[in-house]
């Protein structure tokens, strides 16, 4: 009989672990809430900037000794720096370096750099992928809806026009001494290196 | 002895199932299911998808959904009763093809998105351009050739499909910091050449006074291009269009329309093959969505594409 007891008082106790393993109780504000959670691209890009892309930015190759890559073993250069979220051509490569400014338009400021390569620093068109893609940080796989990921490049983007740009462009001029950090982009399938384009992180005026 | 009597038939049984079992791996086959074969974009993808599969060793078949949506239904549940393992498919409407997607989720199909997305997380891949990123590019050039200035017109595609709004949302990320860019109209032609024809020559009755037309895609790029030669505005007003299509590209070599975001269909429907190759093999941690890179086509650097992709 006690032999008995002890057995149902087991199964009963097993229920029960069953159950309250089985249900869980949520405040219903909060599954409300979380369905219709928006995913904030402003708040992420900042973080991103911050976290992400400026370190990568100070990793990132010399300009000096990228370009002569690319024009004598773009394959390995490709390969070593560049990268893209994308199936295709499209890739993007992290910069940095010094140099002399040798012109300004409306739309970028034209550098040669210590070791006479020529770029340029987007001034105007700060838009697109390259900030996003260059450092290769971001995996497409955290994100199902790819709106996401485009609004975030978007954000990052509107940080660099509202905050980089505006002291820079006000103050540059040909003949002045800058530092630079960014990202570019190129077509793996035709490269283009005459026509380089730096989208800017960090930009300095050296006194 | 009646044990290992019992014993000796279960494993005939288990080795006669493995055999089975390996049997069928060799006859899988994909479905492809396309939107339409009355566009010549859409047979390049389905033909490229079945190509591919038949490289990989699988058999395939081409439906066509005819922009269909029950007819697209109809093939999806052919498919399945007939025994195909995996289906490539270009849906027909973001929203309108979801139950597909799931009734072929529900049989254990695979579904493999090819350029159209499907507004469910049960396909287990979605191939499809970058068509927001190729209209910022796209958009870029068109600020630059308009100088800033000028008033312009949107021809956007059909107001379902996601690929319409990924395209207008992108071009309009750049082109609205502009204030000097005013887009005076904006209506959809449906990616219909037709109908493009018709919209712009509407249009043009009520804003003569324009100075580019942005279309969702070459088709409609084409069908306003034809309008306004009608009106004798086409050395006047520039038109960017959306795909890389043939006579978008010979359009542009003669200096008729501007420029064009170059899709890929080959890289969609070979990787989509790929993909459904893969998951016969195993393997199951597939990105929920795969953008394929858009380029921007313009006559500087026109010798390197042909329709469709590069030389």
């Amino acid at each position: 009989m006690l032999k008995q007891g002890i057995k149902y008082s087991i199964a009963i106790l097993l229920v029960l672990v069953v159950l309250s393993q089985s249900v869980y109780f949520k405040k219903l504000s909060d599954v409300k809430a979380a369905a219709t959670k928006v995913f904030n691209a402003a708040d992420y890009a900042r973080k991103y900037l911050k976290a992400q892309l400026i370190p990568a930015a100070k990793a990132a190759p010399q300009a000096d000794q990228l370009i002569p890559m690319l024009k004598s073993s773009p394959g390995k250069a490709f390969k070593t720096y560049a990268h893209g979220m994308d199936i295709g051509n499209i890739r993007f490569f992290m910069v940095q370096g010094d140099g002399i400014v040798t012109d300004v338009d409306e739309n970028d400021v034209y550098v040669l750099t210590k070791d006479k390569q020529t770029l340029k620093i987007a001034i105007e068109y700060v838009f697109g992928n390259a900030l996003r893609d260059a450092p290769g940080i971001i995996d497409i796989k955290d994100f199902a809806n790819t709106m996401d990921l485009n609004n975030i490049a978007a954000a990052v983007d509107k940080i660099i026009r509202d905050e980089v740009l505006p002291p820079f462009r006000s103050q540059v001029k040909k003949g002045d001494n800058i530092s630079f950090a960014g990202a570019f982009e190129l077509n793996q399938e035709h490269i283009n290196l005459a026509n380089i384009e730096v989208i800017p992180v960090v930009l300095k005026i050296n006194k | 002895m009646k044990k290992i009597l019992l014993v000796a038939t279960l494993l005939v049984f288990v080795f006669a199932s493995c055999q089975n079992h390996s049997g069928s791996a060799k006859q899988k086959k994909m479905a492809i299911i396309v939107s339409t074969l009355n566009n010549p974009w859409f047979v390049f993808l389905a033909q490229t998808a079945a190509a591919q599969a038949k490289s990989l060793g699988y058999e395939s078949k081409i439906f066509d959904s005819q922009n269909n949506t029950a007819l697209e239904t109809d093939h999806f549940e052919n498919a399945i009763a007939s025994g195909y393992s995996a289906i490539l498919f270009n849906p027909t409407d973001a929203n309108g093809s979801v139950v597909n997607v799931q009734k072929a989720k529900k049989a254990g199909v695979p579904v493999f998105c090819m350029d159209r997305e499907v507004n469910s997380p049960d396909a287990t891949s979605q191939i499809l351009s970058d068509s927001y990123s190729g209209c910022v590019s796209l958009a870029k050039y068109f600020v630059q050739t308009l100088h800033k200035k000028g008033n312009y017109v949107e021809l956007l595609g059909i107001v379902a499909d996601n690929n319409t709004w990924a395209r207008s949302k992108g071009f309009h990320s750049l082109v609205d910091y502009y204030p000097g860019l005013k887009m005076v109209a904006q209506q959809s032609a449906d990616f219909d050449r037709n109908k493009g024809l018709e919209v712009m020559e509407s249009i043009l009755q009520a804003h003569p006074d324009i100075d580019a037309v942005f279309a969702g895609n070459d088709a409609m790029a084409m069908g306003a291009f034809q309008a306004l030669v009608a009106a004798g505005k086409a050395d006047h007003v520039k038109v960017f269009g959306f795909d890389g299509a043939e006579d978008a590209v010979q359009a542009i070599k003669d200096h008729k329309i501007s420029a064009t975001a170059m899709q890929f269909p080959k890289v969609m429907a070979q990787t989509a093959a790929d993909y459904a190759d893969a998951y016969f093999k195993g393997k199951r941690d597939f990105p929920k969505k795969i953008p394929v890179a858009v380029e921007l086509v313009t006559y500087d650097n026109i010798n390197d594409y042909i329709a469709y992709g590069k030389k």
